[in-house]
């Protein structure tokens, strides 16, 4: 019998091959997704988002990681759909206007997805507009705003302004990270919540919804 | 103390010695933040560093000594010189969209771009003739990392082929390594007084990769520019944002003269390195241009600006400089009230001492 701990190794270490050939074999063994995915996968990224933040484990490890993660997320996908697993909340996330920098934001979704939310990515450089356009017709419970550049800090905070202008505020929560940012910027300028790097970012999103 | 050149205030304080002021300089400085200064807008950077009378000009290679080919009509999309496809924003530097290497076969066909080009020297001696022996002219030289990352292989591709296929990524660096040697030997030819590497090994949090991975990787191509720069005479300066206590020793062990910027958004203080390695390298830094000089009040940039020179600048050793560099939000009367300070503040023998 596969045990699932085998899942969250393979996901510790990055192994895409032999993490896809333990969900596959698990499905065989009549496993539920569900428990694939709370015993094996999210135990796994966990563990990497706590080495990740406790300085052992660095972007290579972080995206390798994330790899094994997604692909095992699309095998599972399907069976998820069919028993129809609620996602823990719905994320909307991009970077802002003038940052065209999407590693910090996809790994962010990554580690999101990993957590079991389900994450809408609309891209790179959106206006104070678009993010407004999408927040009004979605459902989305967070926004979550990538600035990775000095120069596009206050784009991030023309985009929380919108939404007030918009009506959209109590919509729906914001939450802001990036290199250059940080919590007393972000404090300061009205933001629900700050995150420094993604494991910090899956807790923040969760305790904003009060999912902690 | 007589006054003295730039060129001499720069090389004394990264001696470790006490110029007659603190130096400074800016890795680049906007060109909207240069026109409001002197309301001049067809004043060229030359113009601007002359005007402010700076000690030193870079001479970024990516403006300056890279080619691109224009893919969209506005001019906004080129593909870079490596092969990198790039989107430019209303700022000077470009953002990679989609790297020139897909797959290791393309490594085998990869054609460099030729260092030798002679067009790439063009605004080098330019300015080597106007300002040689008064304010040091700084060849820039953008680092492995951040081409490997923005041009040839992407930064996911990059960073998952550390673990997964680190043999590509020695195939890759060397290629770059190999330009980035000609290009700097050819700068010192064309009479550059030292060399400024640039590309970011850290993030706020810390490294990007392991101390291991940044050993392997990293610290190698800037060993091979550093003892180039020393085998002909010439300083070599880093700079690398982000948090970098877990690797400073690294950088150092490389053999680099001075160190850009002390990032005080990761938390770095100068005092801190000042104490822990200002004996061993100058240190370039730390004005926040992320908030004191872009919302800060003139009294604020003017207190910061004495901070730095007070924890820094004692028996040399500091080149004081803002945080990253004086990008489009930066307010212009804070960048000329930051010029000022450092001349107020960092005469020789300092008031602090």
């Amino acid at each position: 019998m596969l045990k699932l701990n085998e899942i969250s190794k393979g996901i510790i270490e990055g192994d895409n091959e032999a993490v896809l050939e333990l969900v596959k074999k698990a499905l065989d063994d009549n496993v539920s997704a569900k428990e694939i995915l709370d015993r094996g996968l999210v135990p796994g990224i966990r563990k990497v988002g706590e080495l990740f933040g406790a300085g052992e484990y660095f972007l290579p490890e972080l995206l390798v990681s994330g790899e094994a993660m997604s692909g095992a997320l699309k095998i599972l996908e399907p069976e998820l759909t069919k028993t129809k697993v609620k996602p823990v909340g719905k994320f909307l996330i991009g970077t802002v206007q003038g940052d065209v920098h999407n590693i910090g934001k996809n790994i962010v979704a990554m580690m999101l997805k990993g957590n079991g939310w389900e994450v809408t990515d609309l891209g790179v450089d959106l206006t104070p507009r678009e993010f407004c356009s999408e927040v009004e017709k979605g459902d989305y419970d967070i926004l979550g705003l990538s600035a990775l550049l000095s120069m596009t800090m206050p784009a991030a905070v023309e985009t929380l302004e919108a939404l007030k202008k918009a009506g959209l505020r109590d919509k729906i929560k914001v939450m802001v990270g990036g290199a250059p940012t940080t919590q007393e910027w972000a404090d300061k300028a009205g933001f629900d919540g700050y995150a420094a790097d993604a494991p910090t970012a899956v807790e923040v999103a969760a305790a904003l919804i009060g999912e902690s | 103390m007589r006054k003295m050149t730039g060129l001499e205030r720069i090389v004394t304080t990264v001696k470790h010695q006490e110029p007659d002021v603190v130096p400074h300089f800016e890795i680049s400085i906007d060109k909207k933040v240069r026109d409001a200064i002197t309301h001049n807008p067809s004043a060229s950077y030359a113009d601007f560093i002359e005007y402010m009378d700076i000690d030193a000009i870079n001479i970024y290679d990516k403006i300056s000594a890279w080619s691109y080919k224009p893919l969209s009509a506005d001019n906004k999309i080129r593909q870079d010189q490596w092969g990198g496809i790039v989107q430019f924003t209303t700022e000077d530097l470009g953002h990679p969209m989609v790297p020139a290497i897909k797959s290791e076969r393309d490594v085998d066909t990869y054609v460099p771009p030729n260092p030798d080009d002679e067009w790439r020297y063009d605004e080098l001696k330019s300015l080597v003739k106007r300002f040689k022996g008064e304010r040091a002219v700084i060849a820039h030289i953008t680092d492995i990392f951040n081409v490997a990352k923005e041009s040839l292989l992407g930064d996911v591709g990059y960073f998952e082929n550390m673990i997964r296929n680190p043999d590509l990524i020695d195939r890759v660096n060397e290629i770059i390594s190999t330009y980035d040697l000609r290009y700097v030997d050819n700068c010192l030819n064309v009479g550059a007084d030292m060399v400024l590497v640039t590309g970011d090994w850290a993030m706020t949090k810390g490294p990007m990769v392991s101390r291991k991975h940044t050993k392997r990787f990293l610290a190698p191509s800037l060993r091979r520019i550093v003892e180039l720069a020393h085998s002909r005479g010439v300083l070599c300066l880093k700079h690398t944002d982000g948090n970098i206590w877990p690797i400073y020793d690294i950088l150092i062990d490389a053999g680099i003269d001075a160190l850009h910027p002390i990032d005080p958004m990761a938390g770095m203080d100068i005092g801190e390195a000042k104490a822990k390695f200002g004996d061993r390298v100058c240190l370039m830094g730390n004005v926040s241009c992320a908030y004191t000089l872009s919302d800060g009040t003139i009294d604020e940039v003017r207190q910061e600006t004495k901070e730095v020179i007070r924890k820094a600048g004692k028996g040399g050793g500091l080149i004081c400089m803002s945080s990253n560099s004086i990008h489009s939000g930066v307010k212009p009367e804070n960048y000329v009230a930051f010029v000022k300070a450092i001349r107020e503040y960092g005469r020789y023998p300092l008031s602090f001492d």
